[in-house]
């Protein structure tokens, strides 16, 4: 009986909900954007992932904002005063602003975010770093607070990029278990109007807002995690946004029907093979050169990514202020690179293999999995090394283990990419004292004169001397070639035909000021 | 009969503490520290030690494995599952979110499969060798054969992108029409199995003495379909109940491809991230819905045929077969 009734409910459940029908077509005035996993929190100080950051980039405003030349602009903080040592910041917030519940932001709740943040409890994985050498904060009125840290760092500055917590809400709790983790209080935009776990997360209009407002008056975020159904509609014009991939992009481009164009810029990404510079056959620059000249990376740029790549040649892309466009790439030379070999001691046997006291070039390299573009760059890799002599074994592995092996350093070789932040300071990459497993200088690579590069760029504040500093280290870096770099790669968007005023820049689309926010619907093209 | 459901019932539970120790320690040897898939997630630089340290201690992955697995089933015995390592909410608040989602994919998937299946096995059965019999064989074969993230990709393109007529992102909210695609994709890939079964279990006893028997009494063909069905409905059940693990496993690929917020994702967001509470949280609930279901079929066989009851409390077969 019970579960005759229990199956009638669930019937007509379905039923009243069917009754529907399909839903009218989106309003004008609503942004649908795709995000590719649920965010875990939202609370900006805990948050760590694109889902998360991209939604609460409309929700709450920074004290300092990057703009789309990631030049440092006022966000929250109208004045940014920095001491003369660079050990003291004073920051003053704009006039009038409010929280959405209508209660001001004050620099009580700066000094309290700033406070949390720096707590050995608060698990801020993607911003503590930052607040190395922090030393207190103050507040000196309402609107104005001072940070002191023990030392200064050239790139400090960046660590005002930094959103706030509400103090009321924040001060004497527990910040992992607070329920503002996941119902933020706005000082942005837009702020959350409904979170429904696992599907939406929607966005209205924060009328609390002093700046401008954004035309959209709503933004619908729609976890979608798999790629191919989030195409789909974002063909259709159910999406308006979403990261492609090369193969979507060609595609989309082909596609005069589709709701969406294809939108590519750079961005701060690169592709490397790291090779253990500790491992006796990687150990000679020489060696390490040869590897990345046997490489055709134009080729694979033109085939592989579509032509959305180019050859690298060092380890600061070119949307970063630092890149030196006088340094080329080591060229595609195979004659030359098996000359290099012979002068390292690496030369062919009878069988073809090259051998050097008896021991044959032969090494594994890892590839973490799920990227279909990687495995077939390593694929083209492969057979070039085969012709010269080199047998490269390839071990393809689930990405928490591959993770796990490049963080240990205990591999020979590795396939990897990096997503770089605005900050080009090369050392916790490149440093001996960061090698691995202690920091992310996996590849193992050492060199005095490149340490005492990056030491001194740690304190040197003035750009025209640091952009010297910096190509003298990337030389260094590019001669040595600690990893074979193989390409800046570029980012790939599917932007629905309606949207107007969609900027980038080389943090992508979304982590930028104003970014989405700046987005208008245009009046609609009929989907297919 | 209670003697055997409470024997079945606790070798079902022993099974389930089985499965949930092996899923503990293969997490916690499989390479990949839950607080360093965190911190690369933070993106461009390394998180600060202190950073990783803090979120160590916050889930206990500061202590040895035998005390975190302990307290792990201490706190589980108080319906306290612990706290996910991703997001820091309560493994209970987040299964609660999203089981009632995937038991009704599960739930309509195999009930449409049913339907399905079982006027096809039956009609199957009465005319082996006919061209029923050799259409619908062919047909499930190919539906069998397909892996069911081509088929929901499939049935994606032609139901919600040319013709438009089904939402691209399916939810229960939606009713039929945000159902229907996930549950055809799952029920489609479980016909081919429930077919064959039902069609070779009818063509089983419509051959048996019993029914030529009957035939010879002048026993109509339908009446001696329906004993044919109830005679096999015993193995009908236990099948259906072997089916219940590889639908939940199933329906991962099918939750990612429709965008349906279920325990699926859940579970294999929580691989990924070796996120160990959400993990053994999320094989609990799906270990507890294959334990009763094949408990559930035992006991219906028990009921059907008392001699199975009776054979096992005389310890003929002890130990059970769920998991």
């Amino acid at each position: 009986m019970i579960s005759r009734r229990f199956l009638a409910t669930a019937a007509a459940a379905l039923l009243f909900a069917g009754c529907g029908g399909p839903k009218g077509k989106h309003p004008e005035s609503v942004v649908q954007r795709r995000l590719e996993g649920e965010p875990r929190t939202l609370n900006p100080i805990l948050a760590t992932t694109d889902p998360e950051n991209v939604v609460l980039a409309l929700v709450v405003r920074n004290l300092l904002e990057y703009d789309e030349n990631l030049k440092l602009v006022p966000g929250l903080a109208e004045r940014f005063e920095v001491s003369p040592d660079l050990r003291t910041f004073t920051l003053t917030l704009r006039d009038g602003l409010r929280w959405e519940d209508g209660s001001p932001v004050t620099s009580e709740d700066v000094a309290a975010t700033i406070r949390l943040l720096v707590d050995p409890k608060t698990p801020a994985l993607s911003r503590k770093s930052y607040w190395d050498g922090f030393e207190r904060v103050e507040v000196l009125d309402r609107r104005t607070a001072r940070v002191v840290f023990r030392e200064a760092y050239a790139e400090r500055d960046l660590a005002f990029v930094l959103p706030i917590l509400p103090a009321a809400d924040f001060v004497g709790r527990d910040v992992n278990t607070n329920p503002r983790n996941r119902n933020p209080l706005a000082n942005g935009p837009y702020r959350l109007a409904r979170w429904d776990a696992g599907r939406t997360l929607e966005l209205v209009l924060n009328t609390q807002y002093d700046g401008p407002r954004p035309e959209p008056e709503r933004v619908v975020f729609r976890v979608v995690p798999e790629n191919a159904s989030a195409y789909q509609a974002l063909l259709s014009g159910e999406l308006h946004e979403m990261r492609v991939s090369y193969e979507q992009k060609t595609r989309l481009d082909a596609d005069a029907g589709a709701a969406a164009r294809s939108l590519v810029f750079d961005d701060l990404g690169y592709t490397y093979v790291a090779w253990r510079n500790d491992f006796p056959i990687f150990s000679s620059p020489k060696v390490r050169r040869a590897l990345t000249m046997l490489i055709d990376r134009e080729t694979i740029a033109r085939t592989l990514y579509g032509g959305l790549a180019t050859p690298a040649s060092g380890p600061i892309p070119p949307g970063l202020w630092p890149y030196d466009p006088s340094i080329a790439p080591w060229p595609f030379d195979p004659k030359q690179a098996e000359g290099l070999l012979d002068e390292a001691g690496f030369r062919r046997g009878t069988d073809g293999i090259r051998r050097r006291d008896g021991k044959p070039f032969a090494f594994t390299l890892l590839l973490g999995t799920g990227s279909e573009l990687q495995r077939q760059i390593v694929e083209v890799i492969q057979q070039s090394f085969r012709k010269a002599g080199i047998e490269m074994t390839v071990r393809p592995m689930e990405w928490a283990a591959f993770t796990a092996k490049v963080d240990e350093g205990d591999y020979e070789a590795a396939i990897l990419a990096y997503s770089l932040d605005p900050n080009p300071d090369l050392a916790v990459y490149w440093h001996s004292s960061q090698k691995a497993p202690k920091g992310w200088n996996s590849a193992g690579y050492s060199n005095p004169a490149a340490d005492a590069l990056m030491d001194r760029l740690r304190t040197t504040f003035d750009r025209g001397e640091a952009r010297k500093l910096y190509g003298q280290l990337l030389r260094i870096l590019h001669e040595d070639e600690p990893v074979t770099f193989l390409h800046y790669t570029k980012a790939r968007w599917g932007i629905s035909k309606r949207l107007e005023n969609v900027r980038t820049s080389p943090l992508g689309l979304f982590l930028f000021w104003p970014g989405a926010s700046a987005w208008r619907l245009g009046p609609g093209h009929a989907p297919l | 009969m209670l003697a055997y459901a409470l024997r079945r019932l606790l070798a079902a539970l022993a099974t389930l503490a089985g499965v949930l120790t092996i899923v503990f320690l293969l997490l916690a040897m499989a390479p990949g520290d839950p607080a360093a898939l965190a911190a690369r997630s933070g993106g461009a630089r390394p998180a600060a030690p202190e950073a990783i340290a803090a979120y160590r201690r916050l889930h206990g992955l500061d202590q040895s494995l035998p005390v975190r697995y302990l307290s792990w089933y201490a706190r589980a015995l108080r319906f306290d599952l612990g706290r996910s390592f991703q997001d820091g909410r309560e493994v209970r608040a987040r299964l609660a979110e999203v089981l009632p989602a995937t038991l009704l994919l599960n739930g309509c998937a195999l009930a449409a499969a049913l339907l399905i299946a079982v006027p096809a096995g039956v009609a199957a059965a009465r005319r082996p060798g006919g061209r029923f019999d050799r259409g619908s064989g062919a047909l499930f074969d190919v539906l069998f054969s397909a892996p069911s993230f081509v088929l929901g990709l499939l049935l994606l393109l032609v139901f919600s992108g040319w013709l438009g007529w089904t939402p691209f992102f399916s939810g229960p909210e939606l009713g039929f029409r945000g159902i229907v695609l996930p549950v055809a994709t799952m029920g489609l890939g479980a016909l081919a199995f429930l077919s064959r079964f039902v069609r070779t279990c009818v063509r089983q006893a419509l051959e048996d003495p019993a029914a030529l028997a009957g035939r010879a009494r002048g026993e109509g063909e339908t009446a001696a379909v329906f004993r044919a069905l109830r005679r096999s409905a015993g193995a009908f059940s236990a099948f259906a109940a072997i089916l219940v693990p590889s639908l939940i496993a199933g329906s991962v690929l099918v939750e990612r491809l429709f965008a349906w917020p279920g325990a699926g994702r859940l579970l294999a967001d929580g691989v990924f991230a070796r996120d160990v509470p959400v993990v053994l949280g999320t094989t609990l609930a799906s270990g507890l819905a294959v334990v009763a279901s094949s408990t559930a079929a035992d006991l219906f066989s028990a009921w059907l045929d008392p001699r199975l009851g009776e054979s096992r409390s005389g310890g003929a077969r002890e130990g059970g077969d769920a998991g």
